[in-house]
């Protein structure tokens, strides 16, 4: 077992609050746990070295952080520094609450196979619920800030229970500054005929550590819709659960990444299929360049009983140099018979034809390129159902993207 | 032949692709001002003579010889023969989602202008002359913020790009089938926008299955092209003749490579 794992087992022994059951349960799992190695499957090309190595440590003090401000979007803020809650809206809308009362939500949409999901059971100190009520239509999106300073370690957990019919928008933002480790993990249940939007970006990159997951459970009729985007640091690693436990529930999840320098992004997405007549689209792209490496695996699980199900998972991959790597990995499993079940994984080539019509009005072959490959990535940010919070993001992708040499 | 007043002269031109011969000897000459007419049967070599002349991958040339306003295409990369002034309107135009249209064309009137050593536009005028494009081809303006050619509708893409060409001013235009499946008032407007652009220096290549196209865009010249070469010349009057007589004529020799299509 590392240091690093019995230090936080350490710590996690000392955590007394009113989800103590949980967490007990959590803290006996992790005592068991074999610490992660290249044999294992789930950390097979994502090494813990950098968590091994952090230096990054709970602060009594931290600095005063505020998330950035996005233009002409106002947000229901819930904001994390260092993993302590800092602050929450001033005033909530009718059908909302956030409340820092136990819950039984906790831990039963995250499975237990995530290693830091387990350390983060333990560890979130501040553990904020989300409830939307019956019917409630959030008009302002809700957003979770996870703000890290230099050299902080800290874990942050946040609970979302929608309930039936009610329509609300989640956007987790991160910010870390250098030399941070954080574990950052949210739980959404999705009601019968309610509606989730949510996001995901992590657009920090250089020496931090990240690892979370958004997993998701979805009732009778529930849709959800989800946007992630992340940049490489020297450990970024996210796990989506997607559940169909409802029949006709709806999943979208459209992924990007795009990694420089030296960075490794790492999303393990699993969908499970547990009932009858339910739909999943997943697509997934990411450009990778220089010296990076990203990580893709893409289960999709369809149970015995899930019959009609439809899923479809496209993951499109681009390196920008030969140094750079991707490691990609479907996993299908279908045990029903009556499916129908799309995977794909491609590391492209560029897009010859593309490349002829856009030269033959007189752009040069490098700029056609570059037009091309970050036409690949806005394909994705065009979907996104927020217009505000894309024309937001998409010059940040771009500059970053402009950063990014083709070798 | 006088060279001095010809703005693009192919000569003798053999070209294969994969391997396989397709032009045959192609010549032709085109002086400033003038719109020839090719027609001919499907697989004669119409779509890949526009290919070959604006570079495409995969086209080889094995001989001949062709000139733009005197200078070599041939030598020249694709990009470097649309700022010579080569523009193909495609018979197929290529979708692009997550490329915005109006970023496709600023760039493409950029390296345009930059070519002809005049200053780039700013967003603002570009974005006016985009609109006045789009409302001369009669496409919504919204269409500007679209992927390129993303999702739409054959005759769409077909008027795309004419406002390409539109935008673009170049000096020869190859129009390849940019009426085929056309209705006939979607044909009048890429009829209109090219008549707009007819002017004493610039130079049409209009292919086309269709007399009503050229009742439209009056040509000069009409040339039937069979495999890989051109076959017969004439005035507007020929293609009257073909459309009466279709091809049938042309079967007396068979084609070599007919069992192979
Ligand atoms: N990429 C290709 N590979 C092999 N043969 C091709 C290719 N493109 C065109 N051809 C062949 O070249 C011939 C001429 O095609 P094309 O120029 O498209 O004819 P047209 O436009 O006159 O109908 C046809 O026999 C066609 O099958
Ligand atoms: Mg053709």
């Amino acid at each position: 077992m590392s240091e690093w794992l019995q230090g936080a087992i350490a710590r996690g022994q000392q955590v007394q609050d009113g989800f103590s059951d949980q967490r007990a349960a959590s803290l006996a799992l992790l005592q068991e746990i074999k610490w992660p190695n290249r044999k294992t499957e789930a950390w097979r090309y994502t090494p813990l070295r950098a968590v091994e190595r952090s230096s990054a440590q709970i602060k009594e003090l931290s600095p005063e952080l505020e998330p950035v401000s996005i233009a002409d979007l106002q947000f229901l803020e819930l904001v994390f520094v260092d993993g302590v809650l800092v602050s929450l809206p001033e005033e909530l809308p009718d059908g909302l609450v956030i409340e820092m009362q136990e819950s039984s939500l906790f831990g039963t949409i995250k499975p237990e196979r995530h290693i830091f999901g387990l350390v983060n059971d333990v560890l979130a100190a501040d553990v904020a619920v989300v409830r939307v009520a019956a019917g409630a239509v959030i008009e302002q999106p809700l957003r979770i800030s996870n703000l890290m300073s230099e050299g902080a370690e800290g874990h942050i957990r946040v609970l979302v229970d929608v309930a039936q019919n009610a329509k609300v928008t989640v956007y987790e933002h991160a910010e870390s500054q250098s030399g941070s480790l954080t574990t950052a993990y949210t739980e959404f249940r999705i009601g019968a005929d309610a509606t989730l939007e949510h996001y995901r970006f992590a657009l920090q990159s250089g020496n931090q550590v990240s690892i979370g997951g958004s997993h998701f459970c979805l009732l009778e009729r529930a849709q959800l819709n989800s946007t992630i985007i992340g940049f490489g640091s020297d450990l970024q690693r996210l796990d989506t659960d997607i559940i169909h436990r409802g029949e006709k529930a709806d999943a979208k999840l459209n992924a990007i990444y795009l990694l420089d320098g030296q960075e490794l992004f790492d999303l393990h997405a699993n969908v499970e299929h547990e009932v009858p007549n339910c739909t999943t689209e997943e697509n997934v792209r990411g450009i990778a360049a220089d010296r990076s490496r990203a990580v893709f695996n893409g289960r999709i699980h369809i149970h015995r009983d899930a019959q009609k199900t439809l899923a479809e998972l496209n993951n499109r991959n681009l390196l920008m140099s030969d140094k750079a790597e991707i490691n990609t990995k479907p996993e299908l499993e279908i045990y029903a018979d009556d499916v129908r079940c799309a995977h794909g994984a491609t590391v492209a080539e560029i897009d010859k034809k593309a490349l002829y019509y856009l030269r033959s009005r007189g752009l040069t072959k490098g700029q056609a390129q570059v037009m091309l490959n970050f036409g690949f990535i806005n394909e994705l940010i065009d979907q996104m159902p927020n217009p505000t919070l894309a024309e937001w993001v998409r010059p940040i992708i771009r500059e970053r993207f402009a950063q990014m040499e083709v070798k | 032949m006088s060279n001095s007043n010809v703005l693009l002269s192919i000569k003798d031109l053999h070209a294969s692709v994969e391997e396989k011969n397709i032009l045959k000897g192609l010549n032709l000459e085109i002086k400033p001002g003038e719109v020839h007419a090719i027609m001919g049967p499907n697989g004669a070599g119409k779509s890949t003579t526009g290919y070959v002349l604006s570079g495409r991958d995969g086209y080889e040339v094995n001989s001949g010889s062709v000139t733009l306003d005197g200078e070599d295409l041939l030598e020249m990369d694709v990009e470097e023969r649309a700022r010579a002034g080569l523009f193909l309107a495609f018979q197929y135009p290529v979708e692009i989602p997550g490329v915005s249209n109006l970023e496709f064309l600023k760039a493409s009137v950029d390296a345009q202008r930059e070519a002809r050593g005049q200053e780039a536009l700013t967003s603002a005028e570009f974005l006016k002359l985009a609109k006045e494009a789009c409302k001369q081809v009669n496409l919504p303006v919204s269409f500007l913020k679209r992927g390129v050619n993303e999702g739409f509708s054959g005759g769409e893409k077909k008027r795309n790009e004419i406002m390409q060409m539109i935008l673009l001013q170049p000096k020869v235009c190859i129009l390849d089938e940019t009426d085929s499946g056309l209705d006939i008032d979607a044909m009048q407007v890429v009829a209109e926008g090219v008549n707009s652009q007819r002017s004493p220096e610039r130079s049409f290549i209009v292919v086309t299955h269709y007399q009503r196209l050229l009742d439209y865009i009056k040509p000069d010249f009409v040339h039937v092209l069979a495999d890989g070469k051109i076959v017969k010349s004439g005035d507007a009057s020929l293609a009257k003749e073909l459309e009466e007589q279709g091809y049938a004529w042309l079967q007396t020799e068979p084609r070599e490579d007919e069992l192979e299509d």
